[in-house]
Formats: structure tokens, sequence, C-alpha cells
């Protein structure tokens, strides 16, 4: 009651019906946009508790396959000359388990892990980044455009899995070889990518002000197009891993992969193959963890492509 | 009291709406209240983000999903729609009796099915009506939107038709019904101005035909004038003014109201600033205290931050929100009226720019610009020539597709390879392959402003790096305090304070974008600008804030202008001549007032009779002229012919004599 009563009395006060002081900046402020594109990204991406669990998994595995070579004693090729060691069931001392030589496979999954995520990066970087300035090359001139199709369509046409084994066999088996007969052959797939996104940004009215305004290509590339498509490009590098990992366990599989005394996840798997009837766990182990990092790269990457798109920002 | 032609069809009272966005609660509504009588249109006035298009889609229960109606009532035929909560329901009242069609008519059709069938559809569904009666029905309709041979356009599909006519057939879609209430949302906005006055035409009739009320939104208060009997003005998710629509054009009570009525380039004196809206409108996460539009208006008063004003009655069809009408504000508002009287009185217009002793900045002879369209090639500018004097500013007005913008760019020498004929800059040819030296230096003396200022801002630099971008390129600093202190005094040149620096451009409105565009360009200290379309992007709030700061850099730094416009009302205000473009040809370039005063082209005056003039009675008795190039298009002995006295027209002999005759 007292309180309206106030207002009726603050209505009818004449001193209130006279000019009040202008405030340029108060009248620019605005709260027309509280959009910021990563936060946005980030807020969609882990909106979901599944990826929240994967990412989390992922960087605990990482950190582990790192890390652990460096704390822990067990070393992953000594071989027991003792058959109790041998094919041991997992336990609390191994817990995977030992292999048919008494190795460890605990310790050899995270130095497999290791080794195949180090293999995985560097792929993924050669891939993305090769792919990217060649698709930037690709996607400023035009006539590039007959040649590299035709490329593309020789390449991405013969099967994949033909190429890699003609490589892998041609050259001697070793991280190396490995590594070009597979970074030979990703990045046109991903020039071809970042051509058809550079192509739909390079005539954005932005980059055309920098034209006008005389700005360097190179500063236009690292100012205005990168940035815009750096989410693709985390995208991109977070697909590459799983494949590149794949990769890896098929042409072991097949037995032009890394040399036997190497440890990768691809040799643990074809190791543990031999002596599957017998001791399963040896190969569904490794089999397991390969699976894990694969399926969950995928789904992370597939998600944050999907978070990365402004239209499902919410 | 009831002033209206028919009884009260839909009735929405105190509506609120709220969004969840991004974590956080907008307050798009905050209790409107609207009503919408049988047979008549009401127009929804308001600027982008005023809660226009969220308020009528309440009506037909289309919210986006992180959108609720709060609290109101939603009268329609003795329902309450508000509690209406399942689909069945809405369907019954959506596109059946209330019906809507949108900006874009993409959205509401559907690329891969013919358009007869997206139509038939509607008829079948909501009459149970068999295909062929569906089908003879549809054919009517279509021939009824203004549709030549329905049979055949039946079968076609959305791509093949021009944006007009693709709008027609969503007006054909939303009357198939025959419902009650048609809301049109910006129906026209995106279409040039020759086809806006025929689609608005139609509405009319329609309206008239079938008895139906329509509730008309749009920013463009000259398309108001054309179609509404009834304006309801919007700002800030609440309706504060509403009245007849001669009423609120030559009465207007409330100041945002008034000032958005007199920022109009239409009214302006030339030479003189235009009346400018400051700021930017208002947050909607925050709650608004007082009266939302106080903060931006100079003239308010200390109640307006403090108390919401109630609705006051002007006359009996007329209430404004705003304390100005209470009687306690009476003195205070005889001074301002006082006060804007001596304004207007003081205000003439400049003298008309001299061209005896102009000397020309910029020729363009022969221009033509090609495109490869897949294998085929289009000339999207042909033969174009003219001269830009120094100090002048030179628009060039068309309509989608003329090639006005492919002429701003081939001058910014945007294009390579596929630009024929010659364009001159203080007398240097270039449209060639020319020093490093020279090139920059050009990039230093022309610029350009862009059209949206959404898409001509990079979203992922700060403000600082994108007007200091020129400044890096050639090194027009000496050290990094230096660089800092231009950025910032170019920056309050355009308005803006300096601590908007280290912010990205996604934090600030349109108009804002626009000026740091600006700032962006003329930190270069350029001699020429093209400015394409800088105004048509933006709110009509702020469009005289942007216009006023072109011309008063154009005044201090002795700036020449292209300016690119698709508009002839809004060009007259800031032109010094006036070049009309169709089809890639110039067809008449004269001085601005002498082109206004005697049109001679056709084309010209189909432009100047469609474009929306904000006065109800002018706009709704007009005749609008259209223009038919098929009749003339092959003959070759068409020429550029100084028709009078700096007045151009490209036409033949006889046709110069037959535009003279009447121009008589």
């Amino acid at each position: 009651m007292e309180n309206t009563l106030n207002r009726i009395d603050k209505i009818h006060d004449s001193a209130l019906f006279t000019a009040a002081d202008f405030d340029r900046a108060e009248s620019e402020r605005i709260g027309v946009s509280n959009y910021s594109y990563w936060r946005s990204t980030f807020r969609t991406f882990f909106k979901s508790k599944l990826v929240i669990v994967l990412v989390g998994l992922m960087a605990a595995i990482l950190l582990m396959s790192f890390l652990y070579p460096v704390i822990s004693k067990v070393d992953p090729t000594k071989v027991s000359t003792r058959s109790r060691n041998w094919n041991l069931r997992p336990s609390w001392d191994h817990l995977f388990g030992t292999d048919t030589l008494g190795r460890d496979i605990f310790a050899r999954a995270w130095y497999g892990c290791r080794n195949s995520f180090l293999l995985a990066f560097c792929i993924a970087l050669s891939d993305v980044g090769i792919g990217m300035i060649a698709g930037a090359i690709w996607g400023y001139n035009r006539k590039l455009d007959p040649i590299m199709i035709e490329l593309y369509n020789v390449m991405t046409n013969i099967p994949s899995t033909v190429y890699l084994v003609l490589l892998a066999y041609i050259m001697n088996t070793s991280y190396l070889t490995l590594f070009i007969s597979m970074a030979s052959r990703g990045w046109i797939v991903e020039a071809r990518f970042f051509r058809n996104r550079i192509l739909s940004i390079r005539d954005a009215e932005y980059n055309i002000a920098s034209r006008c305004l005389g700005t360097p290509m190179l500063r236009i590339a690292t100012r205005n197009i990168i940035p815009q498509i750096i989410s693709l490009i985390i995208m991109e590098a977070a697909l590459c891993i799983p494949y590149s990992i794949g990769s890896e366990v098929f042409l072991g599989f097949v037995g032009v992969g890394m040399p036997v005394d190497a440890i990768t996840l691809g040799n643990m798997v074809n190791q543990g193959r031999a002596s599957f009837t017998l001791h399963p766990y040896q190969m569904l182990l490794p089999t397991a963890v390969l699976c894990l990092i694969t399926v969950a790269f995928y789904i992370i990457g597939n998600r944050f492509a999907d978070a990365s798109d402004p239209r499902n920002h919410l | 009291m009831n002033e209206h032609k028919g009884p009260l069809l839909l009735s929405a009272k105190d509506i609120v709406v709220r969004f969840n966005l991004r974590g956080q609660e907008l307050t798009a509504i905050r209790g409107a209240s609207l009503n919408v009588y049988q047979g008549e249109t009401v127009a929804i006035v308001g600027e982008s983000g005023s809660g226009k298009s969220v308020f009528t889609k309440t009506f037909i229960g289309m919210l986006d999903q992180n959108g609720r109606v709060e609290a109101g009532q939603l009268l329609f035929h003795g329902e309450d729609m508000v509690r209406y909560d399942s689909e069945a329901q809405w369907l019954k009242v959506r596109g059946k009796k209330i019906a809507m069609v949108f900006q874009d008519p993409m959205t509401s059709l559907n690329p891969v099915r013919v358009v007869g069938e997206q139509i038939a559809e509607v008829i079948m569904w909501h009459f149970q009506k068999s295909h062929e009666e569906a089908r003879q029905e549809t054919i009517d309709l279509l021939r009824r939107v203004g549709i030549d041979e329905p049979e055949r356009r039946y079968r076609q599909y959305p791509g093949e038709f021009s944006g007009g006519m693709r709008q027609r057939v969503v007006i054909a879609a939303a009357i198939a019904c025959r419902p009650e209430i048609l809301i049109c949302d910006e129906p026209t906005t995106a279409l040039d101005v020759t086809v806006q006055a025929q689609v608005l035409n139609l509405i009319k009739e329609l309206q008239r035909e079938m008895g139906m009320s329509v509730v008309f939104i749009t920013h463009d208060l000259g398309v108001v004038a054309n179609v509404a009997d009834w304006v309801a003005v919007m700002y800030a998710g609440k309706i504060i003014e509403y009245g007849e629509a001669e009423e609120v054009f030559h009465q207007a009570q409330h100041p945002y109201t008034q000032a958005l009525l007199r920022s109009l380039p239409q009214l302006g004196v030339k030479g003189q600033d235009l009346y400018a809206i400051q700021g930017t409108p208002p947050s909607l996460f925050k709650e608004i205290q007082g009266d939302a539009f106080a903060p931006r208006n100079p003239d308010a008063m200390k109640i307006d931050f403090l108390e919401e004003p109630p609705a006051f009655p002007v006359s009996p069809t007329h209430w404004a929100k705003t304390w100005l009408l209470s009687p306690e504000a009476e003195e205070y508002r005889l001074g301002l009226k006082r006060r804007d009287e001596q304004r207007k009185a003081a205000q003439s217009p400049a003298p008309p720019f001299d061209y005896a002793q102009a000397e020309p900045l910029l020729s363009v002879r022969n221009l033509s610009v090609h495109f490869k369209l897949g294998s085929s090639r289009v000339k999207a500018v042909d033969g174009v020539s003219f001269d830009i004097y120094r100090g002048e500013t030179l628009s060039l007005v068309g309509e989608s597709g003329s090639g006005k913008t492919t002429i701003g760019r081939a001058i910014m020498s945007i294009y390579s390879g596929n630009v024929e004929g010659e364009i001159s800059f203080k007398g240097q040819k270039i449209n060639q392959k020319l020093s490093k030296k020279d090139r920059g230096r050009l990039h230093m003396e022309m610029q350009m402003i862009f059209q949206d200022p959404m898409a001509s801002l990079n979203d992922r630099a700060k403000v600082d790096y994108i007007i200091s971008e020129g400044l890096y390129n050639y090194r027009l600093f000496e050290n990094e305090q230096d660089r800092i202190a231009k950025v910032e005094k170019m920056l309050e040149e355009v308005g803006l304070t300096s601590d908007f620096m280290t912010r990205f451009p996604h934090e600030f409105s349109g108009g804002q974008r626009q000026r740091i565009g600006i700032a962006r360009s003329l930190i270069m200290n350029p001699d020429f600008v093209v400015a394409d379309e800088p105004i048509s992007a933006l709110d009509v709030s702020i469009r005289a804030q942007v216009i006023n700061l072109l011309n008063r850099m154009k005044k201090e730094r002795e700036l020449t202008y292209l300016f690119i416009a698709h508009d002839l009302s809004a060009v007259r205000f800031i032109s010094d001549r006036i070049a009309v473009i169709y089809r890639g040809r110039l067809v008449e370039l004269a001085a601005c007032e002498e082109l206004f005063a005697r049109p001679l082209h056709p084309y010209t005056k189909a432009l100047l009779s469609a474009a929306p003039y904000p006065d109800p009675a002018l706009e709704k008795n007009k005749t609008i002229l259209t223009y038919h190039p098929s009749r003339e298009e092959d003959n070759k002995n068409r020429q550029w012919i100084e028709a009078y006295p700096f007045h151009f027209v490209y036409a033949t002999e006889q046709e110069i004599e037959a535009y003279r005759d009447e121009s008589k």
C-alpha cells in the first residue's frame, strides 16, 4: 500500500517532467548478441554426456600412453625363458596377462598405444597440413581445377588397400615407410575438402574488403581464412587419427606392416591372432583398446563437426 | 468509440514471450496487445529485434522451439489460443483461418516439388476435395494472383520462378483456404521496388475481394503508408503507439515514432544533417525500466527512466505510451514543439553542385564485365561510360541483377580478366597491370564500403585489427602508440568509443558494425569511395546515423562518392547526380533534382512511381507505371544522347522526341 502511494507521489512530482541528461555512451550500449563462436561451439559440444565421457577417456589414455613408459619399470620387450611365465591369464601382476614369450601385454598395450598414436599424429599432421595448403592454392587458382580433379580421381579410385600394400611391399618395413605410404595419399582428400570450403568463403564481403585494402595474400590466409576454418581443421585431424591407426593395423594384418620387434597396436593384434584359439585374451584385449580409441575419435570428430556448425548453436 | 469497419476477429492481450537463448533468458515480447478487426489492415512497424515477427508468430502457434508464451490471452472465435496444448488444435487454425506469408518465399516452398501440387495439396487437405478439383482450383488461384499461363506454370518448380512470382505463388497458397486473417511478414523486403509495388497491390486487391483482415509486418514506413488502415509501432517488445495510419503519420506522439518519421531521408533537407536517432536498440536480456526508448532519446524526461508510461489517448482512435502526453508534461511538450519549429525554419537546402568548374576524378569508358556461367557467357555490365567529378556524389541506381555492384567492384579492381573498356583515376588507366607502388597508392586513394555489415567484417578478428588492417598493409604508422592513436581517433569520428577496440564484431549491432566498416575504409584517407548500398541492410532507426556520417565525412575529408543503391527515394537526399542502370546498361543520367522533376526514360519513371513514399494520402492514390522492355528490346539504334543540358538518356532519336514531348 505504501509502495503504491509512493509511486503515485512520484508520478505527480512535476520535477520529474523535466529534461534528463543524455548519455551518448549509454545509448550505444547493447546486448543484441551474446554470441561467441568458440564459446557456443564448446557449449554445444559438451552438452552431450557421451562426449564428456569419451573426451575424458581419450585424454586419460593419451596421457597414460605417454606417461606409462616413463613411470613404469616393466620392460615390454623382456622375454621370459621360463614357460610358467608364458601365456598367463590376466591377473593383478599382469593386468592383461602375458603373451607366448612371457611379455607383459598391459605394458605392451601402452607402448603400442604410444607408438600408434605418434604415427597417427604424424599422418594427421601431414594430411591436414599439406591438404590445407594444397587446398588453398587449388581454391584460389581455378586453372588448377582440371589437373587436380584428375589427380584426385586417379588417386581415390585406386583402392587404398592395394595402394598401401604395394607401397609397403616395395620399401622396407619401418615407421617411415608406413608414414610415407599413408601420407602420400591422404592429403588429396583433405585438399579437395578444404578447396570446397575456401571457395565458399573466398568471395565473402570481408575478404573483398581485405583485397580493397591491399592486404597481401599471406595475411588474408592467416587472418581471414584459417580462423574461419580452424574448427574444420581440428575435426579433420581428429578423424584422421582413427583412420591411420586402422590402416596400420590392417597392414600389420596382411603382413606388410611394422617389423615384428616394433610394438604397435597392429603388431599386437597380429601376434595375438596366432594363439587366438588357445589364449583369446591375447588378441581380444589389444583389439578392445584399438576399438575404443577408433570409435571414440570418430564420435568426437563427428560431434565436433556438428558443434562447430553455427546452425546448431542454440 | 468503435471506428472499425467490421467486428473484432482476433484479440491479443498482454502477450509475454520469452526465449531461452544460449543459457540466457530473453524477453522478446513484454506485454503486447493488438486487436485485429475484420476487413482491415493493421501494420506493425518496428526495427529488427523489436519482436514484431515473434509477436505475430504466436497467433499461429509457430514460435521457435526455445520460445514460449508466458502470459497473456489470444482470443479468436471465443477461444483462448494460448491454452492450446496440442498440434491438432493449432492445425484447425493455422493455414485455414490464419495464414502467413514470409519474407523469403523459398522457406515456404519445397524446391523439389512442382508448385501447383504444393497448393493443390493444401486444398485437398483442408477441404477433402479430389485431386482434379483441387488442380482446377489451384489453376484459378494462380491466375488470380497474376501468374500468366497458369496451366503451364502449375507444373514448374519454384526454382523456375522469379522472386516476385515466387512470392505470388506463396500468396496463392496462403489464400487457398480463404483465411480470415492473412499475416504478411515483410513479404516484399527481398523484392525490387517495382515488383514490391505490384505485390502490395495484389495483397490489397485480394483483401478487398475476400474481406480478409491483413496483419502487415514491415520496417518500411513507405510500405506502411501504402497498405495500412491502422498502424501499430513496436519497440523493444511492446506496442508503443497505435492509431489510424493518417494520425500516426501526421500526429505521431511517441518520441520513437516521431524520430522514425523525422529521420527518413525522403523528408530531409539536402545539405543539412538528417534527424538521426542515437545509439542502438536496447538489450532484451536485461529488465527494462521505464520507457525503453529513453536512453536513446536526447529529450527524455527524468520520469521516462523511472516509470513505464501507460497508454494515453490522443483521439478515440489513437493512443501512445509516452509521458509526454501526461498533463504534467504539457509545458515540456510545448517547449519541444517550439524548438522543433525553430529548427525546421532554420534549415535551408544547400546549393546544387557546381558542374561548370568540376574536374573529373574517375572516368569509365565502355566498361563491360562478363561472367562465365557454366558454358555460357553472361554480360553483367554492357558498355557503360560515365565520369565522376571531384567532390560530387554520383548515385548508381538499379534493381538487383542490373550490374550496379559489378561496376563498383570493377572500379575497385576486384575482377581480373573479365573486364573490358577503360577505367581511369586521376588520368591514369587503372584496369591494367600496375606497378606495386601504383597499386598501393590506389588502395590508399580508393576505398569501398560494403552493403551487409554482418558479412563485411571478419568475425574472428578484433575491431582493433579490422580497422588497422590497411595501416598494417602500408605501414602507415610510426609505432604501436601511433597506430592505436589513429584507430582511436577514427573510432571517435564514427561515433564509437575506444573501448570497443578489444572486442569482436559479433558484440555489435548492425549500425555499429557498419560504422566500423566505414572506419576501416576511411582510415586510409581515400579521395574516392565506392559505397555499395551502405544503408539498405540497416534498420530504419540506424540509417540516418550512417547517412549523416557519410555526408559529414564527405565534407570534412573532401571525398567523392560513387553511391550504389536500389531505391531512388533514399538517394535523393545524398546525391548530386543520379545514374539509372537497367540490365547492365545506363539508361538515364542527370542531376538529382532534374531527374526527379523531369524523368525521361520509361524505366526511370517506373522506378520513381514504384518507390514507396511515407505519406498515406499520396501513397494510397498513386498510379504505378510499369516498364516493358520487350517492346523495344531489339532496337539497335539507341545512343547515349544529351536530351537536355547535362541530362543524358539512352534512346533512339525518335524516342528522344517522344520523351521530350511527354515531359512537357
